[in-house]
């Protein structure tokens, strides 16, 4: 290798660590600026390694990246110091990014199953093998109807290249993770005021209220918005004040950490809503212009909700609840964030839309330390486009869950079992319900063993993953370093474009997603005769790659898509400031967010032919495009009447309460004295399933040990590393106890992550065996030292759908913990079909069809009923 | 020790014309992501079972007033390092424009005196396997990222710090901003009564973390439960 | 699991400790072998002492480069260009060296049946070389400035003692039998070892009212396993006992010597143990 030129800051020309070393070193000039990166060099003999700019995707926060390379492989990824969101910084995960392309356990080739499903027995073919029996299977499917094709990802960044293929093979039947993840977080704000997030201006804020979301190890959008945490609270003095029913490093950070009993925020929140307008420290101008209620109408409503009403039910004293009421109403600017510790309950839409209303009631929307709209870009799609499917799915828009326009995939595997859709094909990407959803094996698991439910099952994956461990045959697709995708994410105030490129070209036989589903269809229209081969002429990734991005505007000019791979992102607002770590502009002033969008003005031309109603609605051919307010013509927010809504007339229809309100869990309020509740979360350097095998990772954290709260664990006697046994009503596990001050009493915390029975090597920890699918071995697995892989909870959770929002009750799981027993062996876990099939005839009682939603709603007497509505489809994204 | 009485001759804080690296951990900006520690097993092929730079963490209070600590921890690259003073071939040794403490990976002779005249267990021995780098079974440290600051970069823990809690410079240079630091805020450093001047400054860090709290003899079961599978590892 | 802990291992481990007691009868031996220059009754023991002595050296040195993990390497020690003398390790080293050389030509002579005051000059320097190496040792742990009980200045004297004792223990056994050897070994023994369990009080006196690090180390010291080597094997069984059989009169008995000297070897080997390991615990959790 050739010796790096001796630049003017280079003290020496030797490696570091030579006698030379020391001998070589000059005096230097004074007052050295040290960059805070964009270069990388080799420790070993100091030659600089070859930048390729990229988007991370070891989760889905997409911080803008660098992918550093030596003897052509990645060795190093940093941050990309000119992506205004990441600002050079990447976490503990994307650090570690490389080790899903360098995974020893990575399948390289296609891979045929022989023997029964997930026997784990396989036979390697030809893609040309692969591609003709897909196509075979599919053109038997399309004969019968395209909607027995099903497609379920759980992570899509493709930017569109799925929707495409299962509208070029006419199916609807496209089903994603979202109601496992935070569905009903989107659900809450949709309809309230357009986005499915905010944007909390941490930097700038004085006051934090963060229900439920962990944000400095997880939630959307980890690193960037941590960055902008610790700068508010160290920089500009904020206060932060966690509810969580644990001591996540969120709450270990903030000011005050305030234990809750779970799936109660919306009480809380709701009765801090009370105590602001009882004494009056609303923004009324705020409530009368922007939203859909007055004033007197909030006072009103919210008068029921009374602090020692929340106490009583949250375990949250009521001068807590009225202290943090005032002192966020009174602090400006104060904003409000919630990940899915609110949501992800029964009535989860109703908890994010309670702690929504505060920011809002306060007028702290969109103001420069407040509470903002998610700021993105979009890009044009490659055309022709495929239409529309003819035919709606069962399974894809559920009658019983009309509201829940992010689906309710947790409910799929009991539908299908149930024969409400046939499933001929069932394609799989970027998705491990067997790992990450309720019931796990029992359900998923049974589901996919079993050939009448999905006769043929194709995994488009790199690993050997729960789920692809169960496929007929698996595509071995792309990890994120070696595909092209397009890529923008609201995660700071700075909308921006971005794209992934790969660092080097796919290892093995691997294929990229796009270039695969590409090649599936050719091979069923190999002349076009189908009209399905025009949606997908393309050369290649970056030729798609051009379709979406050489003629976006501002883009184009600064030169399309070549400057997204010189840069990686675009717009490029400033420089990364050394002395600050912030984006400053020409002038060296820290570059200025844009606020209140809301307030943007219409144009001329926006406002020619256009009515305003008397409440000041802008109309134009049928369609809200605005409010007038005061004389100026706002475009108002993206909802269908341009306010906030804080009466979802849309939720009444269905009979549920459009008004903020709080709805307790049945079975929480009936728990006995010896009964807690079980919580799962995310730590800081795992991502989902698919970390594990992730060496730096796992050997921080590999083990998932039950969180007891110290007093508890001293009535059932257990001390941390005592096995306890976790029982709920559909199954049990057996696993350590770590007993700690941080945890509410009433709660047993298990990570999730852990546990795993696929997935390669190193997450089983069989590191006896060889690689099996043409990975190429790391000697440093010599040196794994643990010997503990944790515990998978997800068999003792069952289904709970929230029948507004339709997203999985991951939190509402009431256990039973005991010390182990003499038969309990540390990992055993066990679950079962009918049990789990029981919950979910449970859970579709509380749907607007079911026998409970009616005795919920005490209300809403007045609500015609079922047969008042006729089942709309759901729209949602 | 900010006014530090200089009393041995291969100290370098304060002597004019020379560089004196340090870095600064603002522990109020440190959210314990763990992004540094694997920043630098990247940054140089660090082998599983030993680190360069780790985050431990303490939980401290009785619920509910529970508090999380997290402490960074490397190298001090300390101006006075006993691990200097006590290797018999010189090859850990000290650069003197700059401050940093280096290894001489050809010359070690793996007899880990400088491990235990290490306050900070800030050494350790390379195992003899690595995904890629050819130097084992010898001595490494932290190096202060010697080879990046050469080149004008921070260190590798420094570029990634999430919280921006680590900030990195020369202490010597009244104009940078670890002295401002430095200056403007209560600093401490790691068992200062050693006498080995370290020159990482934490600011706002928390004592159960930087002292030998009882717990370092009634250990926590739950370092025990590990630390018995991790000691496998000496045999690996 | 649970808490992120990172764990750090021990910097010496027990192949140094079996040095250290390996070392420390090698000098105890040349010290007798000098003896026996000035002792006549310590006459029978010279060739002994010194070939054990020599013998012995030979395995303390592998044992010390094999506790390397570049054994290879351990001629860098020598090599002047590296030689760093602020290391006690690198004094140690050509202390080594330079006593292996003169034992060599002591032992030579010997062998040439030579009594002129030629060889009794290198029975003495060598005997001066050999208490550089106890010296060396208890310093190379006492430099050590952040150990508790290692960073005493008692550590050399105590290795000195220890090494009289240990050797002595290996005399009184070659010579037992001889009745006025044994004579001299028994006050020997008996006022080394006294010597020995004098400055172990002392050390544990200042260790346990010193500030937390020795607070703590005296804790792991005194207790458990490390307990039943320091105090149990070592204090008691190797120090305490042994003084109360040698001043008892059986202890001027064949027998009762010989069965003190055992007891101090296994009390010497188990106090080199613990003194090496029981101090680098407590930092293992810093
Ligand atoms: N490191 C890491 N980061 C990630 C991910 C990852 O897997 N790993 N995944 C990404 C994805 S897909 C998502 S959806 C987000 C999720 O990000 P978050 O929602 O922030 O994380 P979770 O762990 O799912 O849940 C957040 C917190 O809810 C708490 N909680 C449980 N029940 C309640 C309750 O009733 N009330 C309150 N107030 N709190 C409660 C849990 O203790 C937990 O600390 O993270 C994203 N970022
Ligand atoms: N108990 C419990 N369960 C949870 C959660 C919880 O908090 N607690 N969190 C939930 C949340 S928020 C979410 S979002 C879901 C996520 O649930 P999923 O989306 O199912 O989880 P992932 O782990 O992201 O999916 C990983 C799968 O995708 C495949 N894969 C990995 N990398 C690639 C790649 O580069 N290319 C392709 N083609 N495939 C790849 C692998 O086969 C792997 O099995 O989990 C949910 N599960
Ligand atoms: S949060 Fe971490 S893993 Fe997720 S995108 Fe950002 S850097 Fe990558
Ligand atoms: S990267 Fe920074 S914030 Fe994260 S753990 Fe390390 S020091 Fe703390
Ligand atoms: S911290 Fe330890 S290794 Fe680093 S310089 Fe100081 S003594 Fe040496
Ligand atoms: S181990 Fe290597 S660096 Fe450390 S003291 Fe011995 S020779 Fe020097
Ligand atoms: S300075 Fe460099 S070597 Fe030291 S801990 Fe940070 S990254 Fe690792
Ligand atoms: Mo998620």
């Amino acid at each position: 290798m050739e010796m790096p030129k001796v630049t003017r800051r280079t003290f020496l020309k030797v490696s570091a660590g030579t006698t030379a070393a020391v001998a070589a070193a000059p005096r230097v000039l004074k007052a050295m600026e040290v960059d805070l990166g964009g270069k990388d060099f080799s420790p070993v003999n100091l030659v600089e390694r070859k930048a390729v700019p990229i988007n991370c995707h070891v989760c889905n926060i997409q911080d803008g990246a660098i992918a550093y390379m030596e003897n052509g492989r990645v060795v190093k990824l940093e941050g990309n110091p000119e992506h205004v969101s990441t600002r050079g910084r990447l976490c503990a995960k994307g650090n570690s990014g490389m080790w899903y392309s360098y995974d020893p356990d990575r399948i390289l080739y296609p891979l045929k199953r022989v023997g029964a499903r997930g026997e784990g027995k396989w036979k390697r073919i030809t893609w040309d093998e692969a591609l003709t029996e897909i196509a075979q299977k599919l053109d038997a499917a399309l004969k019968e109807d395209p909607n027995t094709i099903m497609l379920k990802w759980g992570r899509n960044r493709a930017g569109g290249t799925l929707e495409r293929f299962m509208k070029t093979l006419g199916s609807a039947t496209v089903l994603n993770h979202t109601s496992v993840c935070e569905s009903s977080k989107k659900i809450g704000m949709e309809p309230t005021w357009g986005p499915d997030i905010e944007t909390p201006d941490f930097a700038n804020t004085k006051y934090v209220l963060n229900f439920g979301s962990n944000i400095l190890e997880a939630a959307y959008f980890h690193n960037p918005l941590s960055q902008r945490i610790t700068e508010g609270r160290v920089d500009n003095n904020m206060k932060i004040v966690t509810f969580d029913v644990r001591l996540s490093n969120t709450a270990g950070f903030s000011d005050e950490w305030i234990p809750i009993f779970p799936a109660t925020d919306g009480a809380v929140a709701l009765a801090m809503g009370h105590v602001i307008l009882r004494e009056n420290l609303q923004d009324s101008e705020f409530i009368n212009d922007w939203t859909n209620v007055t004033v007197e109408e909030l006072k009103k409503h919210y008068e029921q909700y009374t602090p020692e009403w929340a106490a009583k039910i949250s375990g949250v004293p009521a001068a807590t609840i009225e202290r943090i009421a005032r002192e966020f109403a009174t602090t400006k600017p104060a904003t409000l964030f919630t990940y899915r510790g609110p949501c992800k309950h029964l009535y989860g839409s109703y908890n994010e839309k309670a702690c929504m209303m505060l920011p809002i009631m306060t007028g702290n929307v969109e103001t420069r330390g407040g509470y903002c709209l998610p700021r993105g870009m979009g890009w044009p799609q490659p055309q022709p486009e495929p239409p529309k499917a003819k035919h709606g799915s069962y399974l894809a828009d559920h009658p019983d869950y009309p509201l829940a326009g992010h689906k309710v995939a947790q409910l799929v595997p009991f539908w299908i079992a149930d024969g409400k859709q046939k499933i001929n094909v069932y394609f799989t990407y970027q998705d491990n319900p067997v790992y990450t959803n309720p019931g796990s094996v029992d359900v998923w698991g049974k589901m996919f063993r079993d050939e009448k439910l999905i006769p043929y099952y194709v995994s488009m994956s790199p690993f050997m993953g729960e789920e692809t461990a169960l496929a007929d045959i698996i595509l071995p697709d792309c990890p994120y370093l070696e595909r092209w995708e397009p890529e923008s994410m609201p995660n700071s105030l700075w909308p921006w474009l971005g794209i992934r490129q790969p660092v080097h070209a796919p290892l093995g036989e691997a294929r990229e997603n796009r270039i695969l589903l590409r090649d599936i269809i050719h091979k069923l229209d190999p002349d076009g005769s189908r009209g399905m081969k025009k949606y997908w002429n393309f050369k290649d990734g970056e030729d798609y790659m051009r379709h979406h991005f050489d003629s976006v505007p501002g883009l184009k000019e600064a030169g399309g898509l070549d400057f997204l791979k010189k840069h990686g992102c675009w717009p490029i607002y400033g420089k990364l400031n050394p002395a600050t770590g912030k984006v400053s502009d020409k002038t060296g002033r820290e570059i200025k967010a844009e606020y209140g969008l809301y307030r943007k003005e219409l144009s001329e031309a926006d406002m020619a032919g256009a009515v305003i109603e008397k409440n000041g609605t802008i109309t134009k051919n049928g369609k809200a495009i605005g409010v007038k307010r005061n004389g100026r013509n706002y475009v108002g927010f993206p909802t269908g009447n341009r306010l906030i809504n804080v009466r979802v007339d849309e939720w009444a229809e269905y009979g549920f309460n459009p008004m903020p309100t709080f709805k307790r869990i049945p079975w929480h309020e009936a728990m006995k004295d010896d009964e807690m509740i079980l919580t799962t979360f995310k730590l800081n350097v795992h991502k989902q399933s698919r970390t594990a095998a992730v060496k730096w990772l796992a050997e921080i954290a590999h083990s998932n040990p039950a969180w007891i709260n110290a007093q508890t664990a001293a009535k059932l006697g257990v001390k941390t590393g005592d096995l306890v046994r976790v029982e709920s009503k559909v199954g049990y596990l057996v696993t350590k106890a770590y007993v700690l001050e941080g945890v509410h009493p009433r709660v047993v915390a298990i990570p999730t992550g852990f546990g795993h029975w696929e997935y390669g090597r190193l997450a089983t920890l069989r590191l006896k065996d060889k690689p099996g699918y043409g990975g190429q071995d790391d000697p440093d697995l010599n040196n794994v030292w643990w010997d503990d892989r944790g515990v998978h909870p997800n068999r003792v959770i069952p289904v709970v759908a929230d029948p507004i929002g339709g997203s999985q009750g991951w939190y509402d799981t009431v256990v039973k913990v005991t010390k182990a027993g003499p038969s309990d062996k540390y990992g055993d876990t066990q679950g079962d079909w009918q049990k789990h099939y029981e919950a979910y005839k449970e859970t579709l009682r509380y749907a607007y069809t079911g026998d409970l939603h009616r005795k919920m709603h005490p209300e809403m007497a007045s609500w015609g009923g079922p047969e008042s509505v006729k089942p709309k489809a759901g729209g949602g994204h | 020790m900010s006014e530090e009485l200089r009393v041995s001759p291969i100290e370098t804080r304060g002597v004019a014309g020379k560089k004196r690296y340090a870095m600064v951990v603002d522990t109020r900006r440190c959210i314990g992501c763990m992004a540094c520690q694997v920043a630098c097993k990247a940054e140089y092929d660090t082998p599983l079972g030993v680190n360069r730079t780790w985050v431990p963490y303490k939980v401290v209070g009785t619920y509910p007033t529970v508090k999380k600590h997290f402490l960074p921890r490397l190298c001090n690259h300390c101006d006075d390092p006993p691990c200097v003073r006590n290797c018999p071939v010189e090859a850990t040794y000290k650069v003197e424009d700059g401050g940093f403490v280096l290894q001489r990976y050809e010359r070690c002779i793996g007899c880990r005196s400088c491990m235990a005249a290490c306050p900070y267990n800030a050494r350790f021995m390379l195992p003899a396997h690595r995904t890629y780098t050819q130097i084992t079974n010898v001595v490494d440290k932290c190096t202060f990222c010697f080879h990046r600051v050469t080149q004008g970069m921070v260190p590798a823990c420094v570029q990634t710090c999430v919280g921006r809690s680590r900030v990195f410079g020369d202490l010597n240079d009244p104009t940078s901003e670890v002295s401002y630091l430095v200056t403007r805020n209560a600093t401490q450093v790691l068992r200062p009564e050693e006498g080995t001047k370290p020159h990482v400054f934490y600011i706002g860090a928390d004592r159960n973390a930087t002292e030998f709290g009882r717990d370092a003899y009634r250990k926590p079961e739950v370092m025990e439960l590990e630390r018995a599978a991790f000691k496998r590892h000496l045999n690996i | 699991m649970g808490d992120y802990v990172w764990f750090h291992d021990v910097s010496w481990h027990a192949t140094y400790a079996t040095y250290f007691f390996v070392i420390g009868i090698v000098a105890g031996l040349s010290f007798l072998s000098y003896g026996s220059w000035i002792t006549p009754a310590l006459r029978p023991l010279r060739e002994k002492a010194a070939y054990g002595s020599i013998v012995l050296l030979a395995v303390g040195g592998l044992l010390l480069i094999a506790d390397l993990s570049q054994p290879l390497r351990f001629l860098n020690i020598l090599n002047p260009a590296y030689l760093h003398f602020t290391s006690p390790l690198a004094w140690g080293a050509l202390n080594i060296v330079a006593f292996g050389i003169v034992s060599v030509l002591y032992v030579l002579s010997l062998l040439k049946k030579d009594e002129t005051p030629r060889t009794r000059l290198l029975a003495t320097v060598a005997a001066l070389l050999a208490l550089g190496l106890p010296v060396y040792t208890g310093y190379d742990l006492t430099v050590h400035q952040s150990r508790p009980v290692w960073n005493t200045p008692i550590m050399p004297v105590l290795f000195v003692a220890l090494a009289i004792t240990s050797g002595t223990a290996v005399g009184s056994l070659l010579a037992a039998g001889n009745e006025a050897a044994r004579k001299v070994l028994h006050s020997y023994l008996l006022w080394s070892t006294a010597a020995v369990g004098v400055i172990l009080i002392s050390i544990l006196g200042t260790t346990n009212y010193g500030g937390a690090a020795s607070e703590l180390t005296f804790m792991i010291l005194t207790t458990g396993t490390m307990g039943l080597i320091f105090v149990g094997a070592g204090m008691l069984a190797g120090t305490a006992a042994p003084v109360a059989l040698l001043l008892a009169p059986a202890g001027r008995q064949q027998a009762g010597l010989m069965l003190s000297a055992l007891l101090v070897l296994v009390g010497s080997a188990a106090l080199r143990y613990a003194l090496l390991m029981g101090p680098q615990q407590l930092q293992t959790l810093y």
